[in-house]
């Protein structure tokens, strides 16, 4: 459990450091893109989501709100 | 309604990605100032002997009385109808059990609120849901903000709920080994004297982080933290507990403390105008049981107005420590896993594969231009899913399931107004 808990920190943080990396307002065309959400339809996944965790002991993780626009 | 013990676990993230939902699909611009959602699912396992069938619509309506100001409501019903087993037998006692049929209706009703100020929301949401044998509230807060140019999003989301299921009238003092199982719903929630309610108290949090890092490559780190104390079995299962074939009402620990870790990344894929993503779940808690979810997406325009998703899941899980096929016989195949028994094959070593589809078609309009004369966006989605589940061990009275092939058809319309 240690080892997975300090894997999982050194991962986050190995990402943490290149999150200083900016992508520019002009160049957000595409994450703006709908196929780009990691929500996508939100009514279509909350129905997904109701089955699957009906049918396993697993829950969490699931996608939020994230990705799209943030242009304004 | 004759629930699953998953049914009973799921509520408080219900809420809480009912309420995500209804904040992902905020408006990005002033000009749309009110939005509806219909969404209709229905959810089919045949079977010979334990079919069931689950119909879900729902409706959500969004509306924006001021820019920086978000209201929404929500509507969600589970009808139910099929046939399961009451008792849970291993192949060690000699015990039968025919199915029993079923059938309940679920609503659940929600709205809230969201506040956004530049690069920061907060929202706040409230639902109540209501069936025969089980009564949810749930109050949910979240928070998210944007940074470094907002290529880094940051949520957090929390949800309590206050639950209530109803069960059989037994003391606290008498032995679980002599706890009777809910034949009915009827007489649940009132005075009827061999009736009984008892709580559920669930405690979610989740934190988000997705990160921009190229213009066509993003990731989301999602960590999920769950607290469940209360009535955390299913009240109408029993599970056979003597070699000579008596049952007992399933007797789960009062106590479970969840955690789910998952990445995901996304590409776009220029040349084909297409979105790849791919994405890894694990999943651990204090029963034991540790689920590893790897997940592969792609979605493509193939008009501007047309979008084609392919989908495909596999998962796999590990038994609960106190999970056995069969509680009457002898370590270490079968026999009791210390003072707990389940008849739940959710709680069982299994795997599974879902494959699946959807087809999206939007028309876009203009303030001057208006779909349908009112709409600036209308949107349709369908989509098929289909769902096999590998059970390792768990059988009735020794014979396997037949009930583990599913399939679920969504269909969707979405009006921005």
């Amino acid at each position: 459990m240690a080892k997975t808990l300090r894997f999982s920190l050194l991962v986050l943080l190995s990402f943490g450091a290149f999150a200083c990396a900016t992508v520019r307002p002009e160049q957000r065309a595409v994450l703006a893109d709908p196929t780009m959400r990691f929500e996508g339809e939100p009514g279509e996944q909350a129905a997904v989501e109701h089955v699957l965790e009906n049918r396993e002991a697993s829950f969490g993780g699931g996608s939020v709100r994230g990705g799209g626009c943030g242009c304004n | 309604m004759q629930l699953t013990g998953g049914f009973l676990r799921v509520r408080p993230l219900l809420a809480l990605g009912a309420a995500s939902a209804v904040f992902a699909s905020a408006p990005p611009v002033r000009a749309q100032v009110a939005q509806a959602d219909l969404h209709t699912s229905a959810f089919v396992e045949p079977s010979k002997t334990s079919h069931l069938t689950v119909i879900t619509p729902a409706a959500n309506v969004a509306v924006q009385p001021a820019e920086f100001l978000d209201v929404h409501a929500a509507y969600t019903a589970d009808i139910v109808s099929g046939a399961t087993e009451a008792i849970k037998a291993g192949p060690v006692a000699d015990v039968v059990t025919a199915a029993t049929k079923f059938s309940d209706v679920r609503h659940q009703f929600g709205g809230g609120v969201a506040v956004t100020r530049k690069d920061t929301h907060l929202g706040v949401d409230y639902s109540y849901g209501t069936e025969s044998d089980y009564r949810s509230q749930s109050f949910a807060v979240n928070a998210g903000t944007e940074f470094f140019q907002k290529n880094t999003q940051i949520e957090l989301q929390y949800a309590r709920g206050f639950d209530k299921v109803c069960t059989t009238n037994y003391a606290a003092s008498t032995a679980p080994s002599g706890r009777t199982r809910l034949d009915s719903s009827k007489g649940c929630f009132t005075k009827t004297p061999d009736r009984a309610s008892r709580d559920v108290d669930l405690d979610t949090l989740q934190a988000a982080w997705t990160q921009a890092w190229t213009p066509v490559f993003a990731t989301q780190v999602v960590l999920t933290g769950a607290l469940q104390h209360g009535f955390l079995a299913n009240p109408y299962r029993g599970v056979v507990i003597t070699p000579s074939g008596e049952d007992a009402l399933e007797n789960h620990p009062e106590n479970r403390a969840r955690g789910a870790f998952s990445l995901h990344g996304k590409y776009f894929i220029k040349p084909i105008a297409a979105a790849a993503s791919a994405g890894v779940r694990l999943y651990r808690d204090t029963w034991d049981i540790f689920g590893q979810t790897y997940e592969v997406e792609f979605e493509k325009y193939v008009l501007p107005a047309l979008r084609v998703l392919v989908h495909g899941r596999y998962y796999h899980q590990n038994g609960a420590l106190f999970w056995s096929d069969d509680y009457t016989g002898g370590e270490p195949a079968d026999g009791p896993r210390g003072q707990y028994w389940s008849g739940d094959r959710e709680l069982s070593p299994l795997s599974s594969y879902l494959v699946g589809g959807r087809v999206l078609v939007a028309v876009q309009g203009t303030p001057d231009h208006r779909v349908l004369a009112v709409l600036l966006r209308l949107q349709g989605t369908a989509g098929l899913d289909i769902l096999k589940t590998q059970l390792k061990d768990f059988t009735w009275s020794g014979k396997k399931p037949d009930d583990t092939l599913a399939g679920m058809l969504s269909l969707g319309l979405r009006g921005e107004f």
